[in-house]
């Protein structure tokens, strides 16, 4: 076998030097020729031909970014220079994830080597025997988290489920109903919720973060630093003396600020473990060292709050990792016209969400927010109170954040669906409400979808095809100006309040994450997955998974679809005691030894 | 009727100077954020969609692209970057092609290279002959007086045959805007009582360009006009006071006041336009057209070869004051010539005229709807 090595780039800006690969290539053996083409190089296959007659080539390795447009060039070639015109080996460099930098040329090397041996070069990484522990490691308590827990624990593998906040549940657990089926967000993810608080298989920790993590697939160790919840999980029987008598009151960052919780208190009454926690920087006992205050101690019946507990650093060895981080929401007030933060009516989707939810601070009313003292600092805050007054005229304006170029150039593939779920609630809450919808484009993709927005549409929602470009204020009255470009008009309409469906943007510290981990994100901040069609709960770190938005924008069916399929790719690494090998850590070398046994096994089966 | 749609018309505004048309997804962002946009003119976003969808007939009636100020606010909002702020002006600079019927203006905005020749032609042509008459007629070493090379009582006649030829040719080219824009507009009757009870617009706005100053952006709105009257001021003194500009060698004050106020606010004036244009801080003076910049240098040479030859002349040099003179007129020549009925100038009609026209349709609409009310309308709207 005589094979030929071309490189060139059909695309620009590839970081690879292709000459020091290209003297590579030329001590592989059987390879018998190498020619750099260069970037863009212009293809004549009579010529090409003539040097593969020359040079008495039957294989073909084309190297560079995207090189399978040089294919067919060379197919024709080595046609009329009689050879077998399928001999033609694509070694993508791009396309096989290598970025820049000095490991990049020895992965570019490494492909092409692959080439040479025609072997693809993901088969070269395939699962090598491991001892594998057998307990996982989930981070990031959400419904992707909790499904992904649950569905191993199920089966009967130990999870360590570790969660930032105090509650497991996530942004679900704030969510009034789910689209297009109008159930109860809380019917579903409850139950899930109190099944991980039960399970003998998870061991849920939360209030805590991954700090450092260590080993190789199959036997990973991680640091967990867990933040003192500073009342006894075992003990607490939930009965909201201390809250009451507690004295500091500050907003809520479960309702998003629309109001008021104590220094002790428990995010929500369904929440995953049940036990109330206090907030080290609001409470006057952990501010003033045990100096002052202290009321919670003296009511409590079951003297389960230890104010002076100390955060502790747990150490945890799991054979894989399931990251579930999930999202955060774009902020607002960089939309400037749109005047989040300014006027006071100016909702984000979520503070609607809490505010319409049954359990929410207005107990399910949709109120306009009203000024409220808050008595211990003097300063009055803007808050949703259940007496408030009902807006007449409401404002959904979609894509805030997202399909801009300034902001997010990707859409957030929720907005559209939320936003027709809001006006529905506004429909069915207020029916002498106005509700326009100012939207781009529909984006209603999933099963179900487009007939719910022509429910919406039929409820007597105004939907209006254009962005609006602003929300202003004058004399009381908030006016958003936008154009129907349907009719090609600018409208403007009064209005009392104004939702904006915000995008989603990676949760914060995704970026710490995936450097502790080594991991590679998307240009957008998301995780990586290995292969966006065939392996999309995978990454680039045997056994490492990805599981909901942390991925990438998705709805809550893909996210627990998503979810339940990493739980399937974990136990089988478990049942079958092998794991995908770490491909980062592989050496040039041994990659090269096992393209060449790998050819010998191949060329024998056919 | 049948709609005749040129497929091409996007590649056709690049030679324009339109960018990025095709990048527009039509969220209305930019409609939404300009001030001058309304429920009857409604842009940019509809003027790129006539763009998109090649529809010519459409956007040649369309008086929109003249109501845009460009403050650029479009472009800033815009989440595509599709510069629908760059797109109006070339419309503008499209529209001035389509409303002259010579052709050239259509040659000069699609070839810089064709205008710049015609420019150096017609200026060499200008001072050919305006030295055979010189020394035909007078004498090089003077430049006042009864023996003057170029005797302020000929340019005077000049001044004003040439006013004539441009007013003629710029009266045309209205007389067809209006016809495209209203005129031809079957459906909509308009009284010509409605023309002359908006008549007064037409000096207002070429004034005060007040619709200007209702940009988010003021500045761009206040050096404009400074620069626009300065321009005015010294047209009023050559036109009118030739005679005494090119008395001497003692000041007449009444005239030379006027004068040097008029030429500092063209200096400044053409300072700040270039200075933006090199810097590129702003969204409107982003995107410079060939023609934007032979206009404006053009003008920075008129102005200064007019202040030199003055100075000159107040220094008693009249030989060389004579030299700078015709080098003044070889360059005025062209700039008025070329500039005014086929180039960039043109607009200092079109304007004005677009904001008198718009008016008297909207007029003339909210009394159609008053006498007849409207028809349902064809596209229903999505409830």
């Amino acid at each position: 076998m005589r094979v030929g090595v071309f490189l060139g780039n059909s695309l620009d800006g590839s970081g690879i030097d292709l000459d020091s690969v290209a003297k590579y290539a030329q001590n592989l053996p059987s390879v018998e020729y190498v020619r750099v083409l260069g970037t863009k190089p212009k293809l004549d296959p009579t010529t090409l031909a003539w040097e593969i007659r020359q040079q008495r080539l039957d294989r073909i390795v084309l190297a560079g970014d995207s090189p399978g447009r040089f294919k067919p060039a060379f197919s024709r070639a080595l046609a009329s220079a009689g050879s077998n015109p399928d001999e033609v080996q694509l070694a993508s460099f791009r396309e096989h994830g290598v970025g820049t930098g000095r490991e990049a040329l020895e992965r570019a090397k490494a492909i092409v080597a692959c080439g040479v041996h025609a072997v693809p070069f993901t088969l070269v990484a395939e699962p090598q025997s491991a001892a594998v522990n057998q307990a996982t490691l989930v981070i990031g308590a959400g419904i992707a988290g909790i499904q992904a827990a649950l569905e191993i624990a199920d089966a009967g593998k130990k999870v360590y489920l570790v969660e930032r906040s105090a509650t497991i549940g996530g942004h679900m657990a704030m969510f009034d109903k789910t689209f297009p089926t109008l159930d109860c967000s809380a019917c579903i993810l409850t139950p899930k919720m109190v099944a991980v608080g039960d399970h003998d298989m998870i061991e849920l920790l939360t209030l805590s973060e991954v700090t450092e993590i260590s080993g190789a697939p199959g036997a990973f160790r991680a640091k967990v630093l867990k933040h003192a919840r500073r009342v006894e999980i075992d003990n607490c029987i939930a009965c909201n003396l201390c809250t009451e008598i507690c004295p500091i009151s500050t907003l809520s960052e479960f309702d998003s600020n629309l109001t008021h919780r104590k220094a002790i208190y428990i995010p929500f009454p369904q929440a995953v473990p049940n036990v109330y926690v206090v907030d080290p920087d609001t409470c006057t006992w952990t501010l003033t060292d045990g100096k002052k205050c202290g009321a919670c101690l003296k009511k409590c019946p079951k003297d389960c709050i230890k104010l002076d507990e100390k955060d502790e650093v747990v150490e945890l060895e799991v054979g894989n990792i399931v990251l579930a981080t999930g999202y955060e929401l774009f902020d607002a007030k960089k939309v400037e016209g749109y005047g989040y933060g300014k006027h006071h009516n100016v909702l984000t989707s979520l503070e609607f969400e809490r505010m319409t939810n049954a359990a929410g601070p207005t107990g399910g009313k949709i109120v306009l927010k009203t000024p409220k003292l808050n008595k211990r600092t003097k300063v009055e805050e803007w808050v949703a109170q259940p007496n408030g007054p009902a807006p007449r005229s409401v404002a959904i304006i979609h894509c805030v954040g997202s399909r801009d170029a300034k902001y997010n150039p990707y859409c957030s593939r929720v907005c559209c669906m939320y936003s027709l779920k809001f006006a529905h609630l506004v429909r069915e809450k207020l029916p002498e409400a106005t509700c326009h919808e100012f939207y781009i484009d529909m984006r209603a993709f999933g099963k179900g979808y487009e007939e719910f927005m022509e429910r919406i549409k039929a409820e007597g929602t105004r939907v209006v095809r254009g962005r609006t470009a602003s929300v202003c204020e004058a004399n009381g009255q908030m006016v958003v100006r936008g154009e129907d470009i349907l009719q090609d008009k600018v409208v403007e309409f009064p209005v009392d309040m104004v939702i904006l469906a915000v995008g989603v943007i990676p949760a914060p510290g995704t970026q710490e994450l995936a450097a502790k981990l080594g991991l590679p994100r998307d240009p957008d901040g998301w995780f990586a997955e290995l292969n966006y069609n065939g392996e999309p709960t995978q990454t680039q770190r045997g056994g490492i998974f990805v599981a909901g938005m942390c991925q990438g924008p998705k709805d809550i069916p893909d996210t627990v679809a998503q979810a339940s399929a990493v739980a399937a790719g974990v136990l089988r690494s478990i049942s079958s005691g092998h794991n995908a090998e770490d491909l980062s850590k592989l050496g040039l070398s041994e990659i090269e030894a096992r393209a060449n046994k790998l050819e010998a096994t191949l060329s024998f089966a056919e | 009727m049948p709609t005749r749609v040129n497929p091409k018309l996007v590649t056709e505004l690049e030679r324009y100077g339109a960018e990025d048309v095709q990048k527009c997804y039509h969220c209305g962002n930019c409609s939404a954020v300009c001030v001058h946009s309304d429920a009857l003119y409604s842009f940019p976003r509809k003027s790129m969609r006539l763009l998109q969808m090649g529809l010519e007939r459409r956007i040649l009636t369309s008086l929109d692209p003249w109501l845009c100020y460009y403050c650029g606010q479009c472009s800033t909002q815009c989440p595509r970057g599709a510069e629908p702020g760059a797109t109006m002006m070339s419309l503008r600079r499209w529209l001035t092609g389509r409303y002259d019927f010579t052709g050239i203006s259509r040659l000069f905005y699609r070839s810089w290279k064709a205008e710049l020749l015609a420019i150096v032609l017609l200026g060499l042509a200008t001072a050919a002959g305006f030295l055979a008459w010189g020394f035909a007629h007078g004498d090089f070493a003077a430049y006042d007086g009864p023996n003057a090379f170029l005797s302020s009582s000929d340019i005077h006649i000049f001044d004003w045959a040439m006013a004539a030829v441009l007013t003629a040719l710029l009266l045309i080219n209205t007389i067809r805007m209006w016809w495209f824009t209203l005129g031809s507009d079957k459906q909509l009757r308009v009284p010509l009582r409605t023309y002359l009870r908006k008549l007064l617009l037409l000096p207002t706005h070429f004034f005060s360009q007040r619709r200007y100053a209702l940009c988010e952006k003021k500045r761009p709105w206040v050096i404009h006009l400074a620069l626009m009257l300065s321009y005015m001021t010294m047209m009023v003194l050559v036109m009118g006071f030739v005679r005494l500009l090119q008395s001497g060698p003692e000041i007449e004050w009444a005239v030379h006041g006027f004068g040097y106020a008029a030429s500092f606010g063209l200096l400044v004036g053409i300072a700040w336009f270039v200075r933006a244009r090199i810097k590129q801080a702003e969204p409107h003076v982003q995107h410079s057209h060939e023609s934007d910049w032979i206009f404006l240098v053009l003008l920075l040479l008129v102005t200064a070869t007019g202040v030199t030859q003055h100075i000159l002349h107040r220094a008693g040099e009249p030989l060389a004051a004579n030299v700078t003179y015709v080098v003044h007129l070889s360059l005025v020549v062209p700039m008025l010539v070329l500039e005014v009925p086929f180039s960039k100038w043109s607009h200092m009609a079109y304007r004005p005229l677009a904001m008198y026209l718009s008016e008297v349709r909207r007029e003339a609409i909210a009394r159609r709807e008053a006498a007849a009310p409207a028809k349902a309308n064809l596209v229903p709207r999505a409830a």
